[in-house]
């Protein structure tokens, strides 16, 4: 009964010694500790992207939202004016940027749980279902907003649709710096699903 | 024997825990392949949008193609990547299906599903900002309706924009559906 077929439960404690050299338990008690450090390395970087991430789409929002312009010329009757306003897609990215910079300050309490309980499924699970969903809202307001550009910068013959940034340069340049801001949180919000991801694996 | 009772509770309590996870990868699958129907319609509807409007003059002909504005081409582009990538991604899927403990896979899937929804949700959104421009217009930069002249060219552009927004729902599904696998024990 003792040599039989049990081998780490009726072992003697002579024994016992000999079987913690074979150490069929200590890798299960190693294992929580070593991974856990990996997990917290995965979560502290999660969180310095996020902060990038919120500066970027907090950046985007007020480029956008500050890109008025005048013309120095004006008839007797109207000014020439351009701004976020004059362009419904305009105002959708200004909302919707704001709306993820809010988002990325609101989850950076559960970045915080996730460094300190390296473990937990559920607030990562929960973080990379919120980015997903902001990834597409930062994406859609940032690919609308980049096609608006294009064709202020490009105009469209076939449709006879004028390039308006030839007249408003500022405003053209203030644009076209908030759509990069954008794309750059995009990028980000990337780098964010995938760690969440791999931070997940069971180990 | 009370290693052999150990080894047959542990056998007993994994079983349940393998037929959800099955259970998550086969509702991947399945979404995998809605997912490739609806952008591969998007792409189809997009790119054969023809109309020749039935007055001409001498010298000019009034036709809207999907190519004569570059952000269609790229819509239909984007749509065609992504839909010849869930293709390609199907067999991955069904060795998921087959084999649950898959760690490693399961994650490079979900980052190019990432990307691939990243590229999706661009495309749609900047067809739905010209769309939008098409249907509206823009006084204030002198920006024409187009689709008071072109009716359907217009009605077959917003109606392509459906399948790509519904695949991009289908997308962020299937990456929770692959985090909520790679979370189970």
């Amino acid at each position: 009964m003792k040599s039989g077929d049990s081998t780490t439960i009726n072992v003697p404690p002579e024994s016992s010694a000999v079987s913690k050299g074979k150490a069929p338990l200590l890798p299960v008690a190693a294992g929580p500790a070593s991974s856990g450090g990996w997990k917290k390395g995965i979560a502290i970087f999660d969180f310095i992207l996020r902060l990038f991430a919120m500066v970027a789409a907090l950046a985007a929002a007020a480029a956008m939202g500050t890109s008025d312009e005048t013309l120095p010329l004006f008839t007797q009757f109207f000014q020439f004016q351009a701004s976020y306003d004059d362009l419904p897609t305009f105002q959708f990215f200004v909302i919707a940027m704001a709306l993820v910079a809010g988002y990325l300050l609101l989850s950076l309490p559960f970045s915080i749980v996730t460094i300190v309980r390296p473990f937990a499924a559920g607030p990562r699970i929960l973080l990379l279902v919120l980015d997903t969903v902001a990834l597409t809202l930062t994406t859609a307001a940032g690919g609308a907003a980049a096609a608006i550009v294009y064709l202020a910068h490009n105009g469209n013959s076939n449709t006879n649709w004028m390039a308006i940034c030839q007249q408003y340069g500022d405003f053209c340049q203030k644009v076209s710096g908030a759509v990069v801001g954008s794309l750059i949180a995009a990028m980000l919000f990337v780098f964010l699903v995938v760690l969440s991801a791999m931070a997940l694996r069971r180990i | 024997m009370k290693a052999g009772a150990a080894l047959d509770v542990g056998g007993a309590s994994k079983m349940p825990t393998t037929g959800i996870s099955r259970g998550v990868s086969a509702l991947g699958f399945i979404l995998r392949v809605l997912a490739f129907i609806c952008t591969l319609g998007s792409a189809i509807a997009m790119g054969t949008t023809n109309e020749t409007l039935p007055f001409f003059t001498r010298f000019i002909r009034f036709r809207a193609e999907y190519d004569d504005l570059p952000t269609f081409t790229f819509f239909v582009a984007a749509n065609g990547v992504v839909s010849g990538y869930l293709i390609l991604s199907l067999p991955f899927s069904i060795f998921h299906i087959m084999r649950s403990a898959a760690q490693n896979s399961r994650i490079v899937l979900v980052i190019f599903d990432t990307i691939m929804l990243a590229l999706l949700t661009a495309g749609a959104s900047a067809s739905a900002a010209i769309v939008y421009l098409a249907h509206k217009g823009n006084t204030k930069t002198n920006w024409f309706a187009i689709c008071q002249q072109f009716n359907s060219f217009c009605k077959r552009i917003s109606g392509s924009l459906i399948g790509s927004f519904g695949g991009i729902l289908l997308f962020i599904l299937i990456i929770l559906l692959a985090a909520i696998a790679l979370s189970r024990r």
